[in-house]
């Protein structure tokens, strides 16, 4: 099949339309860029999205649990030799994902024989200012989109998460305090879950609220917390609602 | 250290598996003359473990540094207290300070106080070579909290320079100046009043910046306190809530109350 160019090109089309057909049930992944840090939150029945991994470094992920940690696990074995073998200081988002996430991916994605990663995820890299925060917007088949600042979202559908990112970036300015900030993060997770629109018929803030907290029942809220300022190096806080007063 | 396949969280496997082992040692007949790092010491007082050191680092008779920080916070609730050779500690405690958080990301849980003892031994096992050459030997002490325990309680741990690890009742002392130290708390722990493991924060700290102003008395290589060059101890607190850093104008403060 292989030695056929364009069966190889058909293969790896097909891939991509079976990696979306099962990221379709996934929930959406949500980071924002916030004054005093940056704020990651994902909602899951049981299995976790969002994750610690070095000192100012975060991801939140959606797909298959298996298929994220391996690459949490991957993210967390390169930051920590390259912070030993150098500097903690020298931990690089984009190093990581540029020379090491990406190309891994990619390179899977492409082996048609082997299975693919099922995964979206947003990395992020806190910065000295929100301004320098950076964010890594992963796809399962290596590619990824940077952008400092701001909100990020990973969800299953392209047209909705651009949607969602463009309404949340809008937003998050008028509201930089961690709990209100994490309070619009699930209103845009709720309008995205429920396959809503950001434009059209969008409720008030009220309803917006009444409709998340209805959505989440039975479900766990995750909330990863990177301080801007801190006594230690290690910048994560794992985070619950109640703490956050939501 | 050598693992086909790395061991989940275990760094050093990482490592070996990226072929860099920290603690590689090689045979030497002409070794220069080592610079040391004296003294250091622990004890319980009334709300933790304190750990303080001089900041003295000598080679033969020559100070190299009077500004060296011998008591260093591995993790949010383990501090390591190093004497010897600071060569072969700083690097002991940089391969501990990775090791706790590469186990506590990857594995989604702190190592437990066992195993964090149990890997500084490891790495002074390790270090064997150098020990039984008579350079590089470190002899440290190490605090952590014991969260197996409810309240969660600070404990300190010393070792002998093959790894062997011992809990300390009371105190812990090592380094040249260590004599000393041990000769006063032990007297302290038995007859004293307030004993230090009654003392508050306070007193706990005067108590120590004294030990080493003692033991600086009778031994060259123990820095002591010198209020009038700014040169303090190093001491950190380890309570169940986690470490905490005494800063000099804290003992300025503590010192002339």
């Amino acid at each position: 099949m292989t030695e056929e160019p364009y069966r190889w090109l058909e293969a790896v089309a097909n891939r991509r339309e079976y990696v979306h057909e099962q990221l379709k049930s996934g929930t959406p992944v949500l980071a924002a860029s916030l004054p005093e840090g940056i704020l990651l939150l994902g909602v899951g029945g049981g299995q976790s999205k969002v994750f610690e991994l070095f000192d100012r470094h975060a991801l939140a992920g959606l797909g298959h649990p298996a298929d994220i940690e391996k690459i949490r696990q991957a993210a967390i074995d390169a930051a920590h030799v390259e912070a030993f073998t150098r500097a903690p200081e020298d931990v690089s988002l984009r190093r990581l994902v540029s020379f090491g996430l990406g190309p891994q991916l990619k390179t899977h994605f492409e082996q048609i024989f082997s299975a693919p990663f099922l995964v979206e995820m947003v990395l992020a890299e806190l910065g000295p200012e929100p301004g320098r925060d950076l964010f890594f917007r992963l796809h399962f088949d290596g590619s990824y989109r940077t952008q400092f600042g701001g909100a990020v979202v990973a969800a299953s559908q392209a047209e909705a998460e651009a949607a969602a990112q463009k309404w949340l970036g809008e937003m998050v300015k008028t509201k930089p305090g961690r709990t209100e900030a994490a309070d619009l993060l699930l209103q845009a997770w709720w309008r995205l879950s429920e396959n809503k629109s950001f434009t059209e018929g969008l409720p008030d803030e009220a309803a917006r609220q009444a409709g998340w907290r209805e959505a989440v029942k039975g479900k766990e809220i995750e909330i990863g917390w990177l301080a801007r300022q801190a006594s230690r190096p290690a910048r994560y806080q794992a985070q619950t609602a109640a703490e956050l007063g939501l | 250290m050598s693992h086909s396949q790395p061991i989940a969280g275990d760094f050093l496997s990482l490592l070996a598996e990226h072929r860099l082992e920290p603690a590689a040692s090689a045979a030497s007949s002409g070794a220069p003359v080592q610079t040391q790092a004296t003294t250091v010491f622990g004890f319980h007082y009334a709300e933790g473990v304190l750990m303080a050191g001089d900041r003295r680092a000598t080679a033969g008779n020559v100070i190299v540094t009077d500004r060296v920080e011998k008591i260093i916070e591995i993790d949010p609730t383990s501090v390591l207290a190093i004497a010897g050779v600071p060569a072969t500690a700083f690097e002991m405690a940089r391969v501990l300070q990775t090791s706790f958080e590469y186990y506590r990301r990857s594995q989604l849980q702190p190592l437990s106080l066992p195993a964090r003892v149990r890997a500084l031994a490891r790495l002074l096992r390790d270090n064997l070579p150098m020990t039984m050459q008579g350079i590089g030997i470190v002899v440290p002490l190490f605090a952590g909290v014991d969260h197996a325990v409810i309240p969660p309680e600070p404990r300190i741990y010393f070792y002998d320079p093959l790894g062997a690890q011992f809990q300390a009742v009371g105190y812990a002392a090592s380094g040249s100046g260590s004599g000393t130290i041990r000769s006063i708390l032990s007297f302290q722990e038995r007859y004293g009043q307030p004993r230090p493991s009654q003392m508050g924060l306070r007193d706990a700290v005067r108590f120590a910046s004294r030990l080493l102003s003692t033991a600086s008395e009778f031994d060259s290589a123990t820095g002591g306190i010198n209020p009038a060059t700014e040169t303090y101890a190093t001491i950190k607190v380890l309570k169940a809530s986690g470490v905490e850093t005494i800063t000099d104008a804290q003992q300025k403060e503590f010192l002339h109350d």
